[in-house]
This record gives structure tokens, C-alpha cells and sequence, in this order.
């Protein structure tokens, strides 16, 4: 199986030059037979692809140790999911990864637009296949072949790195890597849209659905790297402006400005230069994401440094890609005229490109931030780093602006806002907001950036439900529905709309989750068994933890090396208020493969706070432990928001009404004629 | 040599699917012809859904009647250019697509409630035009209960 991979990698690399090749010339000469052949190398690329991904997954499996890769990020004793995540637990398999992926939804693109948007799609498969290309060129010649071989076979891998080793490794990546890859489709579309010269808004309304996958991807994968630092690296932290997660920050920053600059065109016709920008930008995010970071040339938690070369080389690319982009969007500047103007400063486009511009300013202030390593390096000859307080300084108020925006944006009126219109819809809003303010401080909470946010949080949310209050109650008046079927037909009427709210509502109730952090507590005991330790919280809660006993996974002193790590985990029942609610179990673990020692924190969530217990010390002997207790405000919001974040974008992507094309439609279309349907 | 064999096959199998088009000249559509999209239905859409959201946000108090009267003339031309640009276009004059002629029915329905329909005096129900009993409450409705 892995040998077939491995051919499958050097047939897919000449498959794809020429699908590449023949889709352009084919689109050029208006040579249909080319363009169908293109078309066809798309799906064949995707497949050998499964082989290559197949093979690299059974030489894991396999424990084929005289691969380079599988003996670096595996061992004999790993758990058979880890090995399957093998595939993208390091940067060669994780470049198969993002190959086999976009390929993935490359051939999903080819084959649901067969008989649409014919124009643009010889270009779509030729861009596609062009950065596929790509991509193969560097798996093949740029020293990052999974499928290298040591001329030796080893006993047994050297292990994967510990860290990694958790049940999010299965589930975060991908999920990232989805959320990139499927933005390389929007961004083909575009590339296709200044081929052409068709720069009408029909690029985007066939690629809406991309975008909006893409960000639901981006958007869950970054939720769920989020709990996994919570869960994994033990200090109660979810964002440690570390540069993977800022890289992967980037090109959500740049997508969410898309996704609402988009509106201003397809409404007003406005921002056709800037959209085509933004969209490059991010399809160029994604790369500098998953290339540029994981290349060592960033030093990161999440950088296994391998290989600065490769670093150069998406260099290059991007900056190539950049400069191609450039020159088309130049030479169809004519066309990209805005067809309206901003005619008021108060106004819903006004508040759409503020949006944007605030968007992209962090985009900047993150990219600088994270950049900022290499740059002194590059001209002082020293690294110098920036750390969380230079980010949280520069966010936290972009991010409140951003929030209110959230507000503004949905009720005040597009081209130009009156003075009756602002009064009759923010009165009640802002009331909410002051209200809120005045509580918080009459608790006396004095924590700024935390007030800020619960008072435009409720500034927000009360915009939020008004809207949907008024606009179902509106329904059901003019249309004599019940309540909730009015509400049912508003938000399947028109689904973006509504979505978005739900969005924001999410992304309310996550900031304020952000925001708990103000009133974190942290004890630090130590206890022996049947000691008992008591901790408050900022909430008022009491939270009583009876330390009972320590359990060792191995014997005290331990030379086998057959389990895959050594575990000493200490139970501790947990009480709220006197009230019992279980069994927390802080665990240290020991990996004699890779010599190396890894912290599992315990954690007992209700709907309003965290208990969060750290392990430091354990001692074998004794069975005396020193434990980190922190209680955490909020937290558990973060996740709630993020929920509520994620069925907001699945209801705006969910595909509206359409008739099924008929027989004879299809036969048409077979037949190189005439389709018809909606747009994608 | 069984390895050799497979990957010769696997190579000669990619080579046939993605050359045969070009021998046998079975081709792509490289048009649609009657397109899914034009820019003036979406433009029209987009103005529609504009206008009902329009009657809705007048519905709710959410607009006064100048700014309502100033944005729905603005955004009726605006539909009644791209149905003149649609119409206009090079095959021969279709009509409105499916969803515009859905949304205008939308519309007009919303507006025929407003201003014919029947306010219950008792609860406020706004009804449909024509109903002789008030949905909400039932209490009868005009002259006609």
C-alpha cells in the first residue's frame, strides 16, 4: 500500500502540470476537449492523492520505521488514532494533508459547477491544479518526501511528541486545514472572474457557499485549538498569541472582513477592487498559515522546526501569487469601477467599511506582532519578541470597536441613516448597555476592558433579540402565522440575514467568556491525602477539593518501555457550595519513548465557571502533591459562544429552496446546451 | 514486480481517462447559454429582497414614513432598471426569474396587508385582508361579523 502511494505521488505531479496546462490553453482556444480532460485530471489528482495519504497512513500503521517521517512521529506503543494522525502530525504528511485536501474540494467544485458557470471553469481548474502542481513539485523535490527512506530500518519510531498526543490532535487539524483549503475555491473563482473579464458580482454569488464553508471551518478549528491549549498545556489558558495561532487567525481576520465587504458589492456595487483584494489576501493567509509557521522559521509551541527551505520556497510562491494578482487586478481596474458612493457617513455601508478596515487593521497589528521576531532579527541581528501584553494591548479595543459595529451595523439604515432612524432603534440598545454598566458597577467591578465589554455585549444582544422579536412579530401579523412558524419563515426567507445575527449573538456571549478572564482567582497548596483545600470564587462559589489519593499507571520505578506512557494520576472529589459534584483526576505523565514529561489538568465546569486543577508536583514516595487551583469566571462561554457561533453559520449556509432540475433540463445540459437553476 | 505491474497499470489507467477526450473529442459545455446567473436578475434580487425587508422594518417601527417612502423609491427604481436591463438583454426578453417574481408576490402581499388589512379592535391582530373574524381572538372583524 505504501509503495502504491508512493508511485501515486510521481504520477499525480505530471497529471496535474498537464490538467493545469491543457484547462488554461483549453479556456484560451475555446477547445472543449481540453478543457474536459483538465477537468478530468482534477478527479484523477484527488485520487492518487488518497493512495499517496492511504500509504503514508499504513506505513504508520504498519510500523514502518524505515520511513523518516513515520520514525519521527511515531512509536510501537502509540494508540492506533494517533498513528492515523500521523498523516498531519508533522509538516511532510501535512503538506499531503492540505494537497489531498484541496484536491478534494477541487474535484467538489468541477463536479457540482459541470454545467454551470461554464466560462469560468476552465480557469478554475487550471488555477487549482496549477497551485496542486505546486505543491507535488515541492512534496517531490524539496526534501520533504514522506516517503524518504532512512537505508535502515529502526527498532522503533522516536514518538510522538507529547503535546500532541490528546484527543483534539484528531479533530483540530483537519478542521483548520478544511477551513484553508476550501478557500482556495472562492479564490480560483476570482482568478477565473479577471481572466475572463466577467467581473460582474456572478464570481461571487456562486462562491458565497465556499466563503461561508470556509469560515465555518476556520472558525471551529480555531475554537477547537483554543480547548485544546486549555485542556493540553496546563495554565488555564486558551490563546497564547503564539504564532500558529495568530497565523491562523490571519486569514479568519481577513475571510470575516470578506464575508461582509462582499454584502457592500452585491447591494451597491461597491468595493470590487477591495474584494478582489481581500480574497487574494486570504487565500495567501492560508498558505503563510500552514507553511510558513510550521517551517521553523517562526519559533512556536507548535513549530517542530525541520526545514528552513521550505520556508523560502512558500515564499516565493506567494509572493508570485501576489505579484500574477496584482497585474490582473491592475490591468482590469476599468472594470472594477464602483457603480455607487457612500453618501453618508451614517449609513449601514459605512459601517460594513469600518468593519472591514478595523478587521484589517488587526490583521495587521497581529501579522506585525508575530512578524516581529524575524524583522528585528533580519535588521538589528537580534530576535526580539513581543508578547501577549503588545497584542492584548492593540486587540481589546479594535475588538470592542468591532463588537459595537455588531450593533450598529444591522439596524442602522443603509445609503444614509436619519436622525429619527437612529434614535427609534438605538434608544432601547443603548439603554440595555447603560443598564448593564451601572449593575456591573454599582457590584463594584472596576476592571475597564471587562465593563466595556458586558455593556456593549448587552448593547449587542439586545439589538439582536429586538430584531428577531420585531421581525417575527411583524411576520406573524401580516402573514397570520403563529409565532414560531413566523419566526421559522423569516429566518428560512432569508438565511444569511438571519444567520449572521446568530453569529453575532455567538460572538456576544464568547467575548464575554474573554472577558471572565478579569476575575480569575489561583490557590496554590499542597496537600497530602485526605486533606482538603477550600477556594472562592470571583462568583461567590465555594469550591471545596479533597485530595483522596494517588495512582501510579506503572510500578514506582519502571524500566519497561512497552507502554507508551507512564501515568500518576491523583483523585480528588470535588464539592459547590458543600455540594458534591465528582471526581477530578490531575494526571503527570512520563514518555519513556520520547523522554519527555507532559501535565493533564482536571477540570469541572457548570454553565458559569471553570474549576481548573493543575498538578505540579507529585511525589512517588509520599504521595504528597502540590496542586495549581484555579477558578475561572466564564470560561465555559467561550465554548457555548462558539457554539451558537457555528449553527449561526450553518443556518446562512444551508441551501435555500431550489426546484429540482428536470430530465429535460439535464438532457439539454448533457448535451452541451443550455442548463438552468439557481446559482451555487 | 507485482509493485512494478500495479504502478505501469495505475499510470496507464490516469493516461487513458485524461487523454481520451482529446482523442475522441468528446468535450466540455464551454457556455451555458441560457445562464443560471445574469447581473441584472441578481441586482433585481438584491433590490427586491431590499424592498420586502423594507415593509418589514416599516412594519416593525423600525422606519418612519419619509425614510420609507425616500428608500423605497430608490430601491423600486433600482429593481425597475435591472428588470429593463433583464428584459433588454440579448435573448429575447425573458421575464423576471423565479425567485424576483417570488419575492415581488412577497411584497405585494406584505403591502396589501398593510394597507387593507384588518386591525382587530380588540387584540390589535393585524389581519388578513378579506378575514371576517379576527385569527388571534375571534372577535368578529368590520361590518361583516
Amino acid at each position: 500500500m505504501t509503495i502504491l502511494g508512493e508511485i501515486a505521488l510521481w504520477i499525480a505531479l505530471p497529471a496535474a502540470l498537464w490538467g493545469a496546462v491543457v484547462s488554461f490553453a483549453g479556456g484560451r482556444f475555446g477547445r472543449s476537449d481540453l478543457v474536459l480532460s483538465g477537468e478530468r485530471t482534477v478527479h484523477v489528482v484527488t485520487f492518487l492523492l488518497v493512495l499517496v495519504s492511504a500509504g503514508i497512513i499504513a506505513a504508520f500503521l504498519g510500523n514502518r520505521y524505515e520511513y523518516y517521517y513515520v520514525v519521527n512521529y511515531s512509536n510501537r506503543e502509540l494508540d492506533t488514532y494517533f498513528k492515523v494522525a500521523g498523516l498531519w502530525a508533522g509538516q511532510r504528511g501535512s503538506l499531503v494533508f492540505w494537497t489531498v485536501l484541496l484536491s478534494g474540494f477541487s474535484s467538489i467544485a468541477v463536479f457540482l459547477n459541470r454545467f454551470r458557470n461554464r466560462e469560468f471553469m476552465p480557469y478554475v481548474s487550471g488555477t487549482l491544479l496549477g497551485i496542486l502542481s505546486f505543491l507535488l513539485i515541492v512534496l517531490l523535490f524539496a526534501d520533504v518526501n514522506p516517503f524518504e527512506r532512512l537505508g535502515f530500518t529502526r527498532a522503533n519510531g522516536l514518538g510522538l511528541n507529547p503535546q500532541l498526543q490528546n484527543y483534539w490532535m484528531t479533530i483540530h487539524p483537519p478542521t483548520l486545514y478544511l477551513g484553508f483549503t476550501a478557500f482556495a475555491v472562492p479564490f480560483a473563482f476570482a482568478v477565473s472572474a479577471l481572466l475572463t473579464g466577467r467581473l460582474d458580482s456572478r464570481w461571487i454569488a456562486v462562491t458565497r457557499r465556499w466563503i461561508l464553508l470556509s469560515w465555518f471551518f476556520l472558525t471551529i478549528g480555531i475554537i477547537f485549538g483554543m480547548r485544546w491549549a486549555y485542556e493540553e498545556l496546563g495554565w488555564g489558558g486558551y490563546w497564547f498569541w503564539d504564532p500558529v495561532e495568530n497565523a491562523s487567525l490571519l486569514p479568519w481576520l481577513t475571510a470575516t472582513a470578506f464575508l461582509h465587504s462582499i454584502q457592500i458589492q452585491e447591494n451597491r456595487g461597491m468595493l470590487k477592487v477591495w474584494n478582489m483584494v481581500l480574497v487574494v489576501l486570504t487565500f495567501l493567509l492560508t498558505i503563510f498559515a500552514t507553511f510558513l509557521t510550521r517551517s521553523g522559521l517562526i519559533e512556536s509551541v507548535h513549530s517542530f522546526a525541520e526545514n528552513l527551505r521550505i520556508a523560502y520556497i512558500f515564499l516565493g510562491f506567494m509572493g508570485g501569487m501576489a505579484i500574477v494578482a496584482a497585474i490582473l487586478i491592475i490591468h482590469r481596474l476599468p472594470s472594477l469601477k464602483s457603480e455607487n458612493h457612500f453618501q453618508s457617513f451614517l449609513s449601514r455601508e459605512s459601517a460594513f467599511l469600518f468593519n472591514n478596515l478595523l478587521l484589517v487593521g488587526v490583521t495587521f497589528a497581529v501579522a506585525w506582532g508575530t512578524l516581529f521576531p524575524l524583522i528585528t532579527e533580519g535588521f538589528f541581528g537580534e530576535t526580539r519578541n513581543v508578547g501577549p501584553p503588545y497584542f492584548n494591548r492593540v486587540n481589546i479595543p479594535i475588538g470592542l470597536l468591532l463588537l459595537a459595529l455588531m450593533g450598529i451595523g444591522p439596524v442602522i439604515a443603509w445609503r444614509r441613516a436619519s436622525r429619527r432612524n437612529l434614535l427609534r432603534n438605538f434608544t432601547i440598545p443603548l439603554a440595555a448597555g447603560g443598564v448593564t454598566l451601572g449593575v456591573l458597577l454599582a457590584l463594584g467591578i472596576r476592571h475597564g476592558f471587562a465593563l466595556a465589554t458586558f455593556a456593549i455585549g448587552a448593547f449587542v444582544m439586545t439589538v439582536v433579540v429586538t430584531e428577531f422579536w420585531k421581525g417575527t412579530k411583524a411576520r406573524a401579523r401580516i402573514a397570520g402565522e403563529g409565532f414560531m412558524s413566523a419566526l421559522g419563515n423569516l429566518v428560512g426567507r432569508n438565511r444569511r440575514r438571519w444567520g449572521g445575527y446568530i453569529v453575532h449573538a455567538g460572538v456576544v456571549v464568547l467575548f464575554m467568556g474573554l472577558a471572565g478572564a478579569a476575575f480569575d482567582r489561583l490557590v496554590v497548596q499542597e496537600l497530602v491525602p485526605g486533606e482538603a483545600m477550600t477556594v472562592r470564587s470571583a462568583l461567590g462559589t465555594e469550591y471545596r477539593l479533597v485530595y483522596e489519593s494517588l495512582s501510579h499507571s506503572r510500578p514506582r520505578v519502571a524500566e519497561d518501555v512497552d507502554e507508551n506512557d507512564w501515568r500518576w494520576t491523583a483523585l480528588m472529589t470535588a464539592y459547590r457550595n458543600g455540594e458534591r459534584i465528582g471526581i477530578l483526576r490531575p494526571e503527570r505523565r512520563f514518555y519513556p519513548v520520547m523522554d519527555q514529561a507532559s501535565t493533564e489538568v482536571g477540570i469541572s465546569s457548570s454553565a458559569l465557571e471553570d474549576l481548573y486543577v493543575i498538578p505540579r508536583e507529585l511525589d512517588n514516595q509520599s504521595d504528597r502533591a502540590s496542586f495549581e487551583v484555579k477558578l475561572l469566571p466564564l470560561v465555559p462561554w467561550i465554548w457555548y459562544g462558539g457554539m451558537v457561533v457555528a449553527i449561526g453559520t450553518l443556518v446562512g449556509l444551508w441551501p435555500p429552496r431550489t426546484a429540482p432540475a428536470t430530465a429535460a433540463v439535464r438532457r439539454r445540459a448533457a448535451r452541451g446546451a443550455a442548463p438552468a437553476g439557481a446559482p451555487g | 514486480m507485482s509493485v512494478l505491474i500495479g504502478g505501469v497499470l495505475l499510470a496507464a489507467g490516469v493516461m487513458l481517462f485524461i487523454l481520451e477526450p482529446v482523442f475522441s473529442g468528446k468535450g466540455a459545455p464551454l457556455y451555458d447559454g441560457d445562464d443560471a446567473y445574469d447581473d441584472g436578475a441578481a441586482r433585481r434580487r438584491v433590490a427586491l429582497t431590499a424592498l420586502r425587508d423594507l415593509e418589514y422594518d416599516r412594519a416593525t417601527g423600525k422606519l418612519d414614513e419619509d425614510d420609507y417612502g425616500r428608500l423605497r423609491t430608490e430601491l423600486s427604481h433600482e429593481a425597475l432598471a435591472h428588470l429593463g436591463e433583464e428584459e433588454g438583454g440579448g435573448d429575447g426578453g425573458r421575464g423576471p426569474d423565479r425567485a424576483s417574481r417570488e419575492l415581488e408576490e412577497e411584497i405585494a402581499q406584505l403591502r396589501r396587508a398593510i394597507r387593507e388589512g384588518m386591525q382587530c379592535s380588540g387584540c390589535e391582530h393585524l389581519n388578513r385582508s378579506g378575514a371576517r373574524f379576527c385569527a388571534r381572538c375571534g372577535e368578529g372583524l368590520g361590518g361583516g361579523g
